[in-house]
């Protein structure tokens, strides 16, 4: 089945992808049962998914506040409405009320039509949590969404995008099917750009050096979309004197396991992090522009990981490093070398996940001129997500559209700022960003953060 | 007809309810926390997490922040709902004397009993136009009727009919029940020997209301008034953050 009834829905992987995952994909007879088995085993163990199918008032205040309902006004992108398509059949199976009075209660049965909409509503989500952040209760329909991806994945559903990128993590170590070879040209090729545009100064990329006290984990993206976010990093990083590597068989801040398949992907990026952290000898792990990427590691390996490194290595981002040097007084920057006028996209893992509003602002205000930086509103952790969270970057024609549509308040937030910089310091969001800002013609440029404090640095010799 | 609901319902009532509700936490805490997905800014300690959360319960704070027009029903209703719980066990227990007994110096026994009538009919009125006014809003208001469902109007239906039946025996005076009947009845249930119920039709119907809203209240949504604090447990917990700084870089922090 696909494009069932007119759902909008990702282009769907074979199913060799899922096989190639470990996944055998489930018959469409036996789909149904299968997905209950499953909600049944979670919700003995995930008590965040359990709160959330149990005590919603359906008072509709997180409506007006999820960026993919203001952009579709489709009730089951309300995030009371996304948890619906499964808490409807959570109620009838585990629920007295549901058993009794599915009528009275909307209690449905679970069947294939509903599984095709879960398929269109939760890979809809970008797992932005704005939800959980307005919710009076505090529900976090992220966690429903994280739950309804992993049981179609476990069925053999996925959109292409997802799952092959996850192959592609598992083959190489990254996203974009990098090979170390490929890698170390890109590599050559940036530390040349850098000598040009900064009067010959002289940049190395150090990949897989043994030890290394510092291991770097850049987005894939950055080789070749966000370049000047890795050169900014690794300015920084030389300019402070780290003794750092990148690691070739992790080279990605991403982990679209975390998006799809939180248990045999998620854990594989997370098991190579730790692996290559011990082979490398590195005593901390920082972190690149990667929102999604970077909760899941400051989030989860604590309570995922069960390598022996995962006990002892300290993890921080970039812009924690950054920011603790800028306070410090312990760089020299020169603000007027980005003087446009810029606002600033919190994304939403940083803002309502990792604890990231205020390290931002202390960075952009140290590498802009004063008054150059404008705050779109709102702002910080009630900031609107970009559109393209949890990865939902899909190409085809409807995905494509529903991008755009789902960035409509992104857009507006930006156009009344009236800045000629969007710094939107995550990978997903440049990825969203870059076609939003040509769809909606707003007048600006999409950087990153690091990009700003690698271009202001002033090195002396 | 009156002995059952006089005399057995009331038991089955208040069984019901506090078994079902033990039973639906007994089940949430059956699932875990699995991984720490506090909402950032985190709070730094639990005591600054259980602060935020008072803080939220109290004043409803996220509604008022982003659904102002929610925030006028809800916490009106909930408010007025809460004091006048207090209220019924207090004015029963001691015949509407609790303002004097609580600063007798100051209230004497006749204006306790002036300040129990009025605040009792004010948070009343306040609650039946709250209530009435939620039930506008899910009707008119797009998204949120289309995220409901039948039960979610019979709860508000259930919550009205006991609001006017009670203001009802509040305002005319012929419909009145005093405090005392209704003690005496009460305290036959709870030392079990029984004493007849109060003689007002009103009276019945709305005690009998009650009774179908504990039973059903474990069974309901209603039980986010405990999902409140399980969710919010979950959601708002200090995190730490690993200390900043580079080892072996030539510029360092300083300590
Ligand atoms: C810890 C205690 C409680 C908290 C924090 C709480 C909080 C809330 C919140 C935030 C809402 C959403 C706003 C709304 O739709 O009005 C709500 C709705 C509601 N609450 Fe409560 N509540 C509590 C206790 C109760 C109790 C004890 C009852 C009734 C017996 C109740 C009945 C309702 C009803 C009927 C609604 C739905 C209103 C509607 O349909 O719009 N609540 N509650
Ligand atoms: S804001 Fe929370 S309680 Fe209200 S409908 Fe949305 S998820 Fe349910
Ligand atoms: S996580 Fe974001 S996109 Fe998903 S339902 Fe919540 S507000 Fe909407």
């Amino acid at each position: 089945m696909s494009e069932a009834n007119g759902l909008r829905q990702p282009k769907r992987a074979t199913a060799d992808l899922f096989l190639k995952l470990g996944v055998v994909p489930v018959p469409d007879g036996e789909k149904a049962a299968a997905a209950i088995g499953h909600l049944d085993e979670f919700r003995t163990k995930v008590r965040s998914f359990v709160m959330a199918m149990e005590s919603c008032v359906k008072c509709g205040a997180c409506a007006e506040n999820c960026h993919t309902y203001l952009g579709t006004r489709d009730p089951n992108n309300i995030p009371a409405g996304r948890a619906d398509l499964i808490r409807k059949v959570y109620k009838r199976h585990f629920t007295v009320q549901g058993k009794l009075f599915p009528g009275l209660v909307g209690a449905q049965d679970l069947d294939l039509e509903t599984i095709e909409k879960w398929y269109s509503y939760y890979y809809q989500c970008s797992e932005c949590r704005r939800c959980a952040h307005v919710c009076p209760f505090g529900i976090d329909t992220a966690e429903v969404t994280m739950i309804g991806r992993q049981i179609l994945f476990w069925l053999g559903i996925g959109p292409q995008l997802h799952t092959a990128t996850s192959g592609a993590i598992l083959k190489t170590g990254n996203h974009m099917g990098l090979t170390q070879a490929g890698m170390v040209d890109t590599l050559d090729f940036l530390s040349e750009e850098i000598e040009e545009e900064y009067e010959g100064l002289k940049v190395t990329f150090p990949v897989d050096k043994p030890n290394s006290d510092v291991l770097y984990i850049p987005s894939s993206a950055d080789f070749m979309l966000n370049a000047n976010t890795l050169k900014g990093a690794a300015m920084f990083l030389q300019y402070v004197g780290a003794n750092w590597t990148m690691s070739s068989r992790i080279t990605e801040a991403g982990n679209f396991g975390y998006l799809m398949d939180q248990n045999r992907v998620m854990r594989e990026m997370v098991t190579r992090l730790m692996e290559e952290t011990t082979r490398l000898g590195c005593k901390k792990i920082v972190w690149g522009e990667c929102g999604h990427g970077w909760r899941a590691t400051k989030m989860y390996v604590p309570t995922m990981s069960d390598m022996p490194a995962s006990r002892k290595i300290p993890m921080t981002h970039i812009h924690d490093e950054v920011e603790a040097y800028v306070k410090a007084g312990l760089l020299e920057l020169d603000p007027k070398r980005n003087a446009r006028k810029i606002t600033l996209h919190d994304p939403c893992n940083y803002a309502r996940a990792c604890g990231h509003s205020d390290n931002m602002r202390v960075i952009m205000n140290a590498v802009v001129p004063k008054g150059a930086f404008t705050e779109m509103r709102p702002n910080r952790e009630a900031n609107f997500c970009c559109g393209g969270g949890s990865g939902i970057l899909f190409d085809d024609k409807k995905m494509y559209e529903y991008r755009i549509l789902a960035s409509n308040k992104k857009a507006e937030q930006v156009r009344a700022t009236n800045a000629e910089v969007l710094c939107a310091p995550c990978s997903i969001c440049k990825a969203q960003l870059y076609p939003m800002v040509k769809e909606h013609k707003l007048p600006v440029e999409v950087v990153g953060l690091v990009d700003l404090v690698g271009n202001a640095l002033v090195f002396r010799d | 007809m009156n002995v059952f609901i006089g005399q057995i319902l009331p038991y089955v009532a208040v069984t019901v309810f506090l078994g079902g509700v033990t039973w639906r936490i007994w089940r949430w805490m059956i699932p875990q926390i699995v991984h720490n997905i506090t909402l950032s800014p985190w709070p730094k300690s639990w005591s600054a997490a259980i602060v935020w959360i008072l803080w939220q319960l109290a004043t409803f704070w996220n509604l008022l922040k982003f659904d102002r027009p929610l925030w006028f029903g809800a916490w009106f209703m909930h408010i007025a709902l809460f004091l006048m719980l207090v209220g019924h066990v207090l004015a029963f227990y001691t015949l509407g004397l609790q303002f004097h007994i609580l600063v007798p110096g100051l209230i004497t026994p006749e204006l306790s009993l002036w300040l129990s009538f009025w605040f009792g009919t004010v948070l009343g009125l306040i609650f039946l136009l709250a209530l009435l006014y939620l039930l506008g809003r899910r009707l008119v208001n797009e998204p949120v009727r289309a995220i409901s469902s039948a039960s979610d109007y019979v709860h508000l239906l259930l919550l009205i009919g006991i609001a006017t039946l009670g203001n009802i025996m509040r305002i005319f005076p012929e419909y009145q029940v005093g405090y005392i009947p209704v003690r005496e009845y009460l305290a036959g249930l709870f030392l079990f020997q029984p004493h007849p119920m109060p003689d007002s039709l009103l009276f019945l119907a709305k005690y009998t209301l009650v009774m179908v809203l504990m039973i059903i209240f474990p069974f309901s949504k209603l039980m986010h008034s405990f999902g409140f604090f399980w969710e919010r447990w979950i959601i708002n917990r200090p995190f730490h953050e690993p200390a900043r700084g580079l080892p072996g870089a030539g510029v360092q922090l300083p300590k």
